[in-house]
């Protein structure tokens, strides 16, 4: 049988044109079963009227990204003990900056507007997509193949509601956007160069790295900021010193 | 006549594939889900791009439909597939002899196959069972739940169709005769009741249209089919792995952005809104994917979770129920005009299910416009929530 | 994206550490060392401005901050001219894609090498 604790759940709760307030709710849970669940149990035995974004349970969709304990976290692979201990309380809030629409489910649309304003490839080509080393899956790595994959980056939101800059300045691009440019790539789109260097752009970043230990999907938003600063430099530099502009951007 | 006027019931698969159909073929369309796209089912797939070897032997018309389906879903929404290919490994003798079965199956099917030895196909997925007696290359792939949703809508949002996320269908609107004029929802976040009338409703709740059609007075022989899958924390394949053996727990292993996801068990459920996960499937789960690639064993696991499965009865329950889906007309099963269920089917199969069920909704409209979905490309996934309702 | 309308609200939420890892405390000392230097740097000129005029007047002045409250300002000057300086070392290499994998390390070194700096000054200036 399965361990049982006691835990008690905190969901922020906010309807249209109300007041937000918390809903308390002691449970049993199994340690080792994820937040979303809790979430889950909570709509399907409790209160139908809540309303949470979800829906692949497995870190492919990114709809799940809260506030748990004030850290964001993708719910369906937070482990309860990875968060809580028995006995102890569990606070459930929706992602910060994003329009709330109804108590934990926010407004994406901002963030969709920005990755495809960037052309962030959904499905990429292994090679590409794996850039740093440390992130290469572990698995065939034949040099004669490269597959197709689906980027790494799920579209979640949690670095843009970490991040301290995209709390106070609403129109910086934001780490997600920012690293879609990256994996885009520069010489993807000659406009890219203006929107990445420009006043919303990289320069705006003040290297808080939340974006970085928020991300539950191998994206590094800081590294590739970072790598797009350096590349941002190269090209000034090369812009100096030859007459015609490059736009081309080596890796 | 002015446009028809459809309310699609349920946005997971074939709730937004039906209303990009009804939408592209001139419908005004509104749909109705009770919470974000693609929650319930759909959401959940393990994102297998069928390619119909699975039912090759024993359900050919559902192994037809999906390698149809799968060719067109490539051409029509690249942006979320990964189109790796995939395999089947036999591991002992009886999947070898099932070899020959699977064989004339995928022939009969128009499925393309190519036998592999052990050392070619160790080649390609160095960390399957080294034990690997043969295997058969599929044009299977993979491809992102939501996303294969989202696309779908937002080309129906772009040509017109209303979405209505965190609104349940709370009844039917009925006349006098019982024919079902529209749905009462609620409107969650606005905590407020609305009433939206059309000529036609679709009840595209997936395994949840029994709860629907008891609005009605009518039924459905829906028999909803929970099973679990485990995600492990590393791809240590680039294709789909299928055990070359019958449908059973545990049959395939399949590769999901930096994971590997393998499926299913086969239960039934009380309450479908909520399913405990059993914790012995899970060790039978990892029992199984350890056999199909023992690398495995040092993977994490990730996610754990359950979806169900809305399997169409006839009698029999579990695995040998078909695979195929059944559009309802309710004016025939139960005298309830308006009103039409579409349920069971695969998610490789969203657009058929979509077509059959616009053409049955126009025909009984009296209209007879031709469907375009098959070769029509779906827009980036993203406009959903970029365009404004 | 949804931010706060109110100017003061956003500032303040760059300084709320809850649920931060320490890149948010890097951010927020060179945010509290740059506002401290700039004061500094106002005082500074302000207090040359005293040797326009004459000896005296300086003179006055220097015998002010033997104040030991005015020393351990002086101390916080220290503090912050290294945690800024070692900083901001670490986010320009970062910047030219240096080391940003251990930026956390690079931090924490920041910090220990700072507080040896302050505790050598402080030595200096209190005792020596």
């Amino acid at each position: 049988m399965a361990e049982q604790w006691n835990i008690t759940l905190v969901i922020r709760r906010q309807k249209q044109g109300q007041q937000p307030y918390d809903q308390e709710f002691k449970m049993e849970a199994n340690p080792d079963e994820n937040v979303i669940d809790l979430v889950e149990r909570v709509w399907a035995f409790h209160d139908k009227t809540l309303n949470y974004a979800h829906a692949c349970h497995h870190s492919t969709c990114g709809a799940c990204g809260m506030r748990v304990n004030n850290v964001e976290k993708l719910t369906c692979i937070t482990p309860v003990r990875s968060v809580v201990s028995n006995g102890g309380t569990l606070r459930v809030d929706p992602m910060r900056n994003f329009p709330v629409i109804s108590d934990l489910a926010v407004d994406m649309g901002e963030l969709y507007r920005r990755m495809e304003l960037v052309g962030h490839h959904p499905v990429n080509s292994d090679r590409q997509e794996a850039i740093q080393k440390e992130f290469r899956p572990a698995g065939p790595a034949d040099p004669g193949e490269d597959f197709i994959r689906l980027s790494d980056c799920i579209e979640c939101g949690l670095c843009m509601s970490a991040c301290p800059i995209v709390g106070s300045t609403p129109d910086y691009l934001g780490p997600a956007p920012l690293a879609g440019a990256h994996q885009a790539g520069l010489a993807s789109n000659p406009k890219l160069l203006d929107i990445v260097g420009g006043t919303d752009g990289v320069w705006r970043c003040h290297s808080a790295y939340e974006c970085t230990a928020v991300c539950p999907s191998n994206v590094d938003p800081g590294w590739r900021i970072m790598e797009l600063r350096r590349m941002l430099i190269g090209e000034k530099l090369k812009s100096w010193f030859s007459p015609r502009k490059s736009v081309e951007v080596s890796k | 006549m002015s446009k028809p006027r459809i309310i699609v019931i349920g946005a997971g698969f074939t709730g937004v594939a039906t209303a990009h159909d009804l939408a592209l073929r001139g419908c005004e369309v509104t749909v109705v889900e009770r919470g974000p796209i693609a929650n319930g089912t759909s959401g959940r797939t393990h994102g297998l791009l069928h390619s119909g070897g699975r039912y090759a032997v024993k359900d050919q018309e559902s192994a037809i439909e999906c390698i149809d389906e799968n060719m067109i879903l490539r051409k029509i929404v690249p942006t979320v597939i990964e189109p790796n290919g995939g395999l089947f490994v036999a591991l002992n003798e009886q999947d070898v002899a099932y070899g020959e079965d699977f064989i004339a199956g995928c022939e009969a099917c128009h499925i393309p196959i190519e036998e592999l030895t052990p050392k070619q196909v160790l080649a390609m997925e160095p960390n399957l069972n080294p034990g690997v007696l043969a295997a058969f290359t599929i044009p299977d792939g993979t491809f992102d739940p939501l996303r294969l949703a989202l696309s779908f809508a937002a080309t129906a949002k772009k040509h017109g169709a209303k979405f209505l996320l965190y609104h349940e269908v709370k009844g039917l609107l009925m006349d006098g005769q019982g024919n079902v004029t529209g749905v009462k929802v609620l409107d969650l976040p606005a905590n407020k009741e609305l009433e939206l009338h059309a000529d036609m409703v679709v009840n595209a709740t997936g395994a949840w249209v029994g709860e629907i059609t008891v609005m009605a007075g009518a039924q459905v022989p829906i028999q909803p089919t929970p099973g679990i899958m485990v995600a492990f924390d590393q791809r240590i394949a680039q294709r789909v792995i299928n055990r070359l053996c019958p449908p059973a727990d545990g049959d395939i292993v399949l590769p999901q952005r930096r994971m590997m996801v393998i499926g299913t068990t086969s239960f039934t459920a009380e309450n479908l809104d909520y399913i405990p996960i059993i914790d012995e499937q899970i060790d039978l789960m990892l029992e199984r994917a350890y056999e199909l690639a023992p690398a495995l064993k040092s993977a994490k696991l990730r996610g754990i979770y359950n979806a169900t499965r809305p399997l169409i009865g006839s009698g029999a329950p579990g695995r040998s129920v078909a695979r195929t889906f059944k559009c309802f007309d309710h004016k025939e099963t139960d005298n309830v005009d308006g009103f039409v269920t579409i349920t069971g089917g695969k998610a490789t199969t969203l657009r058929a299910m979509a077509e059959k069920t616009t053409d049955i909704v126009l025909g009984k409209l009296g209209l007879n416009i031709p469907c375009q979905t098959m070769d029509y490309p779906l827009i980036s996934y993203r406009e959903f929530y970029a365009l404004n309702n | 994206m949804n931010t706060n309308p109110n100017i003061f609200t956003r500032i303040l939420s760059w300084f709320d550490p809850r649920g931060k890892t320490l890149g948010t405390y890097g951010f927020m000392l060179n945010r509290i060392t740059a506002l401290g230097l700039t004061l500094y740097l106002f005082l500074h000129l302000i207090v040359l401005g005293t040797l326009a005029q004459g000896p005296d007047a300086y003179d006055n002045f220097l015998k002010l901050i033997e104040n030991p409250i005015l020393k351990f300002g002086e101390l916080l000057v220290v503090a912050a001219v290294f945690l800024h300086g070692l900083n901001g070392i670490r986010i320009g290499l970062n910047s030219f894609g240096i080391a940003v994998p251990r930026q956390r390390e690079f931090f924490i070194g920041v910090v220990v090498l700072s507080l040896i700096a302050i505790a050598f000054f402080g030595w200096r200036m209190y005792f020596a």
